[in-house]
């Protein structure tokens, strides 16, 4: 209660000394100058909202009384480079509307522009640029994060920070932000958390669990990152409506789960990643199967890879779109401990061939993943290298030839659906102007009409012209 | 043999003409006989139709869904490519020389002042464009009819296509017209280049394969034996010119873009332009030194 003084706004040049501001006793702090929004802090009251004109403020801020802390226009924060920007120490924070921007590059500090150490603060409608770690919410739940955009500087993987990070932080609600070019966004055994209608792009992992049960994802889009979603030793977690695009690091999955348990997955849409979803040991027990359900695979290399130790999933009315290799196995071992169709519904299969002659919907024939260069590039990753090439419909066809190399089916759809569900979730990108490639088209085919024309012409008026041509050594 | 006969007259020329005018010559020459024979006829047609075919059957698979970049329609242009190109441009060159010097042509053209080089780089030339004719033709019809049916394709796409596939179609003229400089009759020179085109079609991948898995090759080896063929070295480059990613080709792939990078282009560009240059200059001093007769 009678948490006093310790707000501070240093001007740059005392910058260096605050590379580590939790090292800085709120006293020692106090005793310093105070910045504009430090003095303004300093006579708030808990409770109070106060509000920072607009401006470039340059320094570091610590909050240690529940106070709303509101931008009126346009006001920026700069760190100059060093240490953290904002601390929060007291609960019942909220900031809203700042431009936060330039912390330090020390990751050992882990140099943040927001670093909460209490429960229940809100951020909200904050611009955070140029950052190593953005967020950073240390035991503090019941927080709310809501749409903020958090821009990591464009440094090297390996370099960056977390844009979002929350440690202990139970029951917190991130919505509608936006995260660029961090590392990861990253739950730590945080609990009852919704993730809501957030965008990733160019980070390592868009979104990232850890030891993190319960969790709600929705509706958000996670593109262009190395892993969409990559989900660890967590349980009770729910993934729907969210779409997983390009996704091509080196390990590349739109939805990764290791050893998670209690998962549903549904209505996502998961195109163009490096492996649509990873399986990794999950479900981790036998108390509910894993659940797949109208998800839309389309365009990723591989569908679902699937590593034999995953057993009990259930991935039924799905569609599964024109992936390279629709499903892999990785490893020795085979699928058998997950189902592929369930109760007279299976999954949609662009690379189905069978027909459906009674006009149910579902395909009359078996459908039985069996190929052979899919079954080798599965074993061995590295014939990958020979896809789109002749060789590879060779092998195909060897393999459909002669029964003695066909592999065992992968898999088995029994029911396999004859149409593709609907895509609820689909936003396609703007469609495709028809012109350039018309245009392209058309000069390709005027280009082979003139050599035409140059051969043929000459022929006309070969013998014509021909006293003419040139020859050496005439004289 | 009319054609034969306007070169002869060139003599009454008295203008003293240089190499490259020659050469020309001879270029146009071929050309002409090139855009009149069966085998241009055919293989334009067959490559339009089954460009058509491949664009309609994998337009159809799709839906035409938003998504751009490397699709099913790429992939399959690039396999018809990989098959009809090298034989279109294989089997051309082959039967050039050796069918000319089975009807005494080659005899007779080089009796005139013409040098073997002259007579090469004009066959070569003509040839070449006879090849770009039937590319452009091709692939233009596919890019008018995928415009029109709302295909996903980008110009870029088809337009990166096309060049890289004149530079492959140059490269396996090149071949051919050395086995045509080797063999005495046309129709083994078109055998053996019909063998050549099984070999680097079919034959060199399986066996590549076969020793990635024996062997245990490691990934660089790998990539670095799969760049002698100059098929694949065409099919890595438009994956990389059309998605600038060569990561669907698994661990081979991440490793050539990690380890090389942007001078993947320039590699690339080595291993296809290596087979233009070499089987030239092979055929050039066969046709200096060898009696063509």
């Amino acid at each position: 209660m009678l948490a006093l003084v310790g707000l501070f706004m240093t001007p740059p040049c005392t910058a260096q000394e605050h590379a580590a501001p939790r090292d800085v006793s709120p006293r020692a702090a106090a005793e310093r100058e105070l910045g504009p929004i430090g003095r303004l802090l300093a006579s708030a009251r808990p409770g109070d909202t106060v509000h920072v004109p607009a401006g470039t403020y340059r320094g570091h801020l610590r909050i240690d009384r529940p106070v709303t802390l509101v931008a009126d226009g346009a006001v920026v924060i700069d760190g100059g480079g060093s240490g953290d920007i904002i601390e929060v120490v007291a609960p019942d924070v909220t900031i809203r509307g700042f431009v936060i921007r330039n912390t330090g590059i020390d990751l050992d500090q882990e140099n943040a522009a927001i670093r909460v150490l209490a429960p229940r603060v809100t951020l909200e409608s904050n611009v955070l640029q140029d950052i190593l770690f953005g967020i950073d919410l240390r035991e503090s739940p019941d927080s709310r994060i809501i749409a903020n955009t958090i821009g990591g500087k464009r440094l090297d993987i390996a370099r960056r920070g977390d844009g979002l990070r929350l440690w202990r932080a139970d029951r917190a609600i991130i919505e509608g932000n936006r995260i660029h070019d961090g590392r990861d966004a990253i739950l730590w055994y945080s609990s009852g958390v919704i993730v809501r209608g957030n965008t990733a792009h160019d980070c390592r992992y868009g979104l990232h669990l850890m030891f993190s049960d319960n969790v709600t994802i929705t509706d958000n889009e996670l593109a262009g990152n190395s892993v969409g979603v990559y989900l660890m030793y967590s349980t009770g977690v729910t993934l729907t409506g969210n779409r997983l695009l390009k996704n091509r690091g080196p390990s590349g999955y739109g939805i990764g789960l290791k050893e998670t348990d209690r998962f549903t997955v549904r209505d996502n849409l998961i195109a163009g990643n490096r492996s649509g979803v990873y399986l990794d040991g999950s479900p981790f027990t036998d108390a509910q199967p894993g659940i797949f359900e109208a998800n839309t695979l389309a365009y990723n290399d591989v569908g679902f890879t699937i590593l034999p130790s995953s057993r009990g999933n259930e991935i039924v009315g799905n569609n599964f779109i024109d992936n390279i290799d629709q499903v892999a196995v990785a490893g020795r071992g085979s699928l058998d401990g997950n189902r592929f169709w369930k109760d007279e519904r299976g999954n949609f299969w662009s690379d189905y061939t069978g027909y459906d002659q009674n006009n149910d919907g579902i395909g009359d024939f078996v459908h039985e993943s069996q190929t052979l260069f899919e079954n080798l590039m599965d074993k061995r990753p590295a014939l990958r290298l020979f896809l789109f090439s002749p060789a590879q419909q060779a092998i195909e066809f060897v393999g459909r030839a002669i029964p003695a190399v066909r592999p065992e089916p992968k898999f088995t759809d029994e029911v396999p659906l004859m149409r593709p569900l609907p895509l609820p979730t689909w936003r396609p990108d703007v469609p495709p102007s028809h012109s350039p490639i018309l245009v392209a088209g058309g000069s390709l085919l005027a280009l082979g009409v003139s050599m035409l024309a140059l051969g043929y012409e000459r022929r006309r008026s070969g013998d014509g012209s021909s006293g003419e041509m040139p020859v050496r050594g005439a004289e | 043999m009319s054609t034969a006969i306007s070169v002869g007259d060139a003599f009454a020329s008295r203008r003293p003409p240089s190499m490259a005018s020659n050469t020309l010559c001879i270029a146009r020459r071929e050309l002409r006989d090139a855009l009149k024979s069966r085998w241009f006829v055919l293989y334009t047609l067959a490559f339009v139709v089954l460009g058509l075919a491949v664009s309609f059957v994998s337009a159809a698979g799709t839906g035409g869904t938003g998504f751009s970049g490397f699709g099913r329609t790429t992939a399959g242009l690039v396999n018809l490519i990989l098959l009809v190109v090298p034989l279109m441009a294989l089997t051309a060159g082959a039967a050039t020389i050796a069918s000319d010097r089975e009807r005494g042509m080659l005899a007779y053209l080089l009796s005139q002042p013409v040098s073997p080089v002259e007579v090469l780089l004009g066959k070569y030339i003509g040839l070449g464009a006879s090849l770009l004719a039937a590319i452009s033709l091709g692939l233009g019809a596919c890019a008018v009819i995928l415009s029109w049916r709302g295909g996903v394709s980008s110009p870029q796409t088809i337009l990166w296509l096309a060049g890289l596939s004149f530079v492959l179609a140059l490269g396996m003229l090149s071949v051919g017209i050395m086995i045509s400089s080797l063999t005495r009759r046309a129709s083994a020179a078109v055998g053996v280049a019909i063998f050549v085109w099984l070999t680097l079609v079919f034959v060199s991948d399986l066996a590549l394969m076969a020793g990635a898995v024996a062997l245990h090759l490691r990934i660089d080896e790998l990539f670095a034996l799969s760049l002698l063929n100059p098929l694949q070295v065409f099919k890595m480059w438009s994956l990389h010119a059309i998605d600038a990613n060569l990561d669907v080709l698994g661990p081979a792939g991440l490793y050539a873009v990690e380890e090389y990078g942007r001078s993947l282009h320039a590699i690339f560009a080595v291993g296809l332009s290596a087979w233009i240059v070499l089987p030239l200059v092979v055929a050039s001093v066969v046709l200096a030194r060898k009696s063509p007769l």
